[in-house]
């Protein structure tokens, strides 16, 4: 085992320093005035062609990269003390709620503020929303077919015996979907807890798994590994848009609906730019664009026509805003109930 | 070291009153013991089945070409991402899964639990105890077991007596590596544990990720330490009561000889040609999926895929190879480094090094993100948003395997072979250059190797490392993952495979200039 120790040690002696001064000494900051960096909550397929638009109206450049919302939300907070982005874009509202409790956002209103109702704004204006996003029930079309049965149109008809054991839905510890949800049961009991929590007990058996993100039971509803789900319309539509053989249906009692939104970031680098954006976002200049890219959030913005097609799906569907105090001051002890008598029985 | 330092100290200030909350809640004690019985479960099958693949690859008296194909499939799984296995899984064994339905018909089949998340888990770790038993056995002096044989020893007596006490620093070491590779492994129970199976780092994650909790989540993931540092000392006590000297540099010409049976060489070969299939099989499926439209919808054939990585993607696939590239000689040397002052040196606080270097390891990568994520956004240390901090944390959080490869193979080198170098005269240093580097070189190539793999796989950690500034393909493939694109996904995967396998040969072929006996090409990652 002879080596040529000299032939290695030149080329490291050569390449390492080389390697290491054009890669990493170099970071590529973004500090151009006309820059403004940003975490995206919206998956990138949705957040590019946004801050593309909005790069073309402005002339201002979008920095950003995507994170679900528990890690953008971990990573600001992390990043408190020398932040380093300017704007949190998208995700639901719940996050930015705790956002606010960490202090993490620098209250700014835009001028589309006092034409949003109040559900879609911060009374500071410490977020705003971008776009509101209902649950859907979403079927396999093969596994409805095979079992005989029609799209759900009760909460009732998930307690059939033939979806036990085949409904995904998002876990509460984790999910703002879940938690919309659990209230949505609450509403439509008349927020009788008793009465919704024996709803959920019932519905237990026939759930296969509470997934951690409140899409992650979209593809195994596709792919028919499960029957049916709950989740948010942008997620529901989306599959189907991808081909999977899938329908999409509402309950007649009614089901809830969470805003998205976005906020400045306390001491960002760029604060000039950042609200030069959440101006352009909160208002109909974006929010007009959604169906151009089929972006299926429904406008926060009174003034914004709702795309037709998606129009279409919520005609004859009952939606409720979540009442944001009740849940509010309900939500730690709902969601403890839930874990000790649904999840954990 | 500083990173590790700064770590421990950063983390350790306020966790004591978050431990206790931890020890009294009943859910995250329950996760606890199911993260303990999944980690020894995970390390004793992960070494049996590693040791079979080592076994057979050094004894087995395999044709080349042969081994280099098994060799191939061994690194599939370390080369890959887990959500895509994790995914392959639930297709393939769902209720509505292509075996489990389509093919056997199986109905009320549930997915979610221990066996999937352990048979996955076995999977992805296993080549990890491969790579660090094979160089072992390759260097047991197979004199000694012929030997043994012709004092009229049965084989199996022999494998019992001579081979297997011989790995026992191996093995002890293979089962550390997995079993903290199966604490720390998020991954993988976040998709297959389901709800009946709660395991503790999937708890930590989602105690930062869904109640934004980092105080709980960080709390959560040190009472994963504590098993960690007692397999760890375990193993330390039970190998450092023995000596397992085999490389004496007396060594005559190596006589060639049987040492396992034909009928037994043929159900060794049988049994890891079983596990490879299953590996194939789900990388095929990998592969199908990359190059259709949408799998389980429409499953026409087309190239989009490829095309998307190869332009929205191709930053991300430029500052992986990038930092891949500085990461992997790096850690390769501190693996290596560490490894030969822990095992040879004296010197006050040898010990705890070698404990705060595994730390990195065996903690959940969420933490170890977030962890570097406060350490180094402030001054003085400003290093968010470099690429400096991603290559720090694959150093440091990779590099113990080379460490504990190099101490096992340490272990087995005569401390003679040294002193006699000194003695005629050479300095420590051309004694470490001349004799103890070419000897633990293989170890250093193990390091190396695993480094630069999982600078290509890596996703828990470097989700919280990457920035605007760099980007990796693995959160790529993620964000994929979670916006149900399995495609774009898929084609990342079969890329990633492809070129980490290209990297290995090249290195393979280098190599070979420098080392005089030709050896297959993947050998080199596990020594040869």
């Amino acid at each position: 085992m002879t080596i040529n120790h000299s032939a290695l040690a030149r080329a490291a002696r050569v390449l390492a320093p080389l390697a290491l001064g054009l890669a990493m000494l170099a970071p590529n900051f973004a500090m151009a005035a006309e820059t403004v960096n940003v975490y995206s909550i919206w998956p990138e397929n949705w957040a590019r062609p946004m801050f593309e638009e909005f790069e073309k109206a402005t002339g201002i450049k979008v920095n950003f990269i995507r994170f679900s919302s528990g890690e953008a939300l971990a990573r600001v907070m992390a990043e408190k003390n020398n932040p380093r982005i300017d704007v949190l874009f998208g995700g639901p509202v719940e996050t930015f709620a705790a956002g606010v409790k960490e202090g993490l956002f620098e209250a700014y209103k835009p001028p589309s503020f006092a034409a949003l109702p109040a559900r879609f704004r911060h009374p500071e204006g410490l977020w705003i929303a971008i776009a509101d996003d209902p649950l859907v029930f979403m079927t396999n079309n093969k596994f409805l077919k095979e079992n005989n049965l029609q799209p759900p149109a009760s909460w009732n008809d998930l307690l059939a015996p033939a979806y036990k054991n085949m409904i995904q839905m998002a876990d509460a510890r984790t999910s703002g979907t879940a938690v919309t949800r659990i209230f949505s049961v609450i509403e439509v009991n008349g927020r009788d807890e008793n009465k919704a929590f024996e709803y959920m007990k019932k519905l237990r058996p026939n759930v296969q798994l509470y997934t951690k993100s409140g899409g992650g039971g979209t593809l195994p509803v596709g792919l028919g590994q499960a029957g049916a789900g709950i989740f948010f319309i942008v997620d529901a539509l989306d599959t189907k848009a991808k081909g999977y053989d899938v329908a999409i249906s509402f309950p007649k009692e009614g089901i809830g609906t969470a805003a998205e939104a976005i906020a400045l970031i306390k001491g960002a680098k760029n604060p000039a730019v950042g609200k030069k954006l959440i101006d352009w976002a909160t208002s109909p200049a974006m929010q007009g664009q959604f169906a151009k890219y089929k972006i299926n959030f429904v406008p926060a913005h009174p003034d914004v026509a709702v795309e037709p097609s998606l129009a279409q799906v919520l005609r004859a569907a009952k939606i409720f805003p979540i009442d944001a105090d009740y849940a509010g001051a309900n939500r730690k002890r709902v969601v403890d109930r839930w874990i000790a008598e649904v999840l954990n029985p | 070291m500083m990173l590790s330092r700064v770590l421990s100290d950063g983390e350790g200030g306020f966790t004591f009153s978050g431990i206790a909350a931890v020890v009294t809640d009943r859910h995250h004690v329950r996760a606890f013991g199911n993260s303990l019985l999944l980690a020894t479960l995970v390390g004793f099958i992960g070494t049996a089945v590693g040791f079979l693949f080592a076994f057979t690859a050094a004894r087995g008296r395999l044709p080349k070409g042969l081994l280099t194909w098994i060799d191939a499939a061994v690194l599939l799984p370390l080369v890959s991402p887990p959500f895509t296995t994790a995914i392959a899984m639930i297709f393939s064994f769902g209720p509505r899964g292509l075996i489990t339905y389509d093919l056997l018909g199986l109905k009320n089949i549930t997915v979610y639990g221990l066996s999937s998340t352990l048979f996955s888990e076995v999977l992805t770790y296993f080549p990890i105890a491969y790579l660090t038993l094979r160089p072992i056995l390759a260097a047991i002096d197979s004199n000694l077991e012929g030997m043994a044989l012709s004092l009229g020893a049965t084989r199996w007596g022999v494998f019992r007596t001579v081979t297997l006490p011989l790995c026992v620093p191996g093995l002890a070491n293979a089962f550390l590596l997995l079993f903290a590779a199966s604490l720390a492994d998020f991954a993988t129970p976040l998709i297959l544990a389901g709800n009946v199976f709660p395991v503790l780092p999937t708890q930590a994650y989602l105690q930062i990720t869904g109640l934004f909790d980092l105080r709980g989540g960080a709390a959560l993931s040190l009472a994963l330490l504590f098993p960690a540092l007692g397999v760890f000392l375990l193993q330390r006590y039970w190998v450092g009561r023995r000596h397992y000297v085999t490389v004496t540099g007396k060594g005559a010409g190596q006589v060639p000889f049987d040492s396992i049976a034909p009928a037994m060489r043929v159900a060794l070969l049988a049994a890891c040609a079983m596990v490879a299939a299953i590996i194939v099989y789900f990388y095929a499926l990998l592969l199908y999926a990359s190059l259709i439209v949408a799998l389980g919808a429409n499953h026409a054939f087309t190239l989009q895929h490829y095309r998307v990585i190869f332009t929205e993607g191709l930053k991300a696939i430029g500052d992986t190879l990038i930092i891949a590239g500085i990461a992997m000689p790096l850690g390769g040397l501190y693996g290596l480094l560490l490894g030969y002052l822990v095992a040879k040196k004296e010197f006050p606080g040898r010990r705890s090094m070698e404990i705060v270097s595994m730390i990195n390891y065996a903690l959940p990568g969420t933490i170890v993100g977030i962890a570097y994520l406060v350490a180094f956004n402030d001054p003085p240390l400003v290093l968010t948003g470099t690429a400096f901090i991603i290559v720090a944390c694959y150093i440091f959080r990779y590099g113990p395997t080379g460490i504990r490869a190099t101490v096992a193979l340490l272990q087995q080198i005569d401390k003679s072979l040294e002193e006699a170098s000194q003695g005629l005269g050479a300095s420590s240093s051309t004694t470490f250059r001349r004799i103890t580097l070419p000897l633990v070189l293989p170890a250093f190539f193990a390091g190396l190797g695993v480094v630069f793999i999982r600078s290509m796989t890596a996703i828990s950690a470097t989700i919280f490392l990457v920035s605007l500034s760099w980007t990796l393909v693995t959160v790529k493939i993620l964000e994929n993952i979670t916006e149900l694109s399995l495609g774009p996904a898929a084609a990342f995967s079969v890329l990633v495979v492809a070129i980490v396998f290209v990297v290995i040969a090249l290195i393979g072929w280098v190599l070979k200039f420098f080392r005089s006996a030709s050896m297959p090409v993947t050998s080199l990652i596990g020594g040869g």
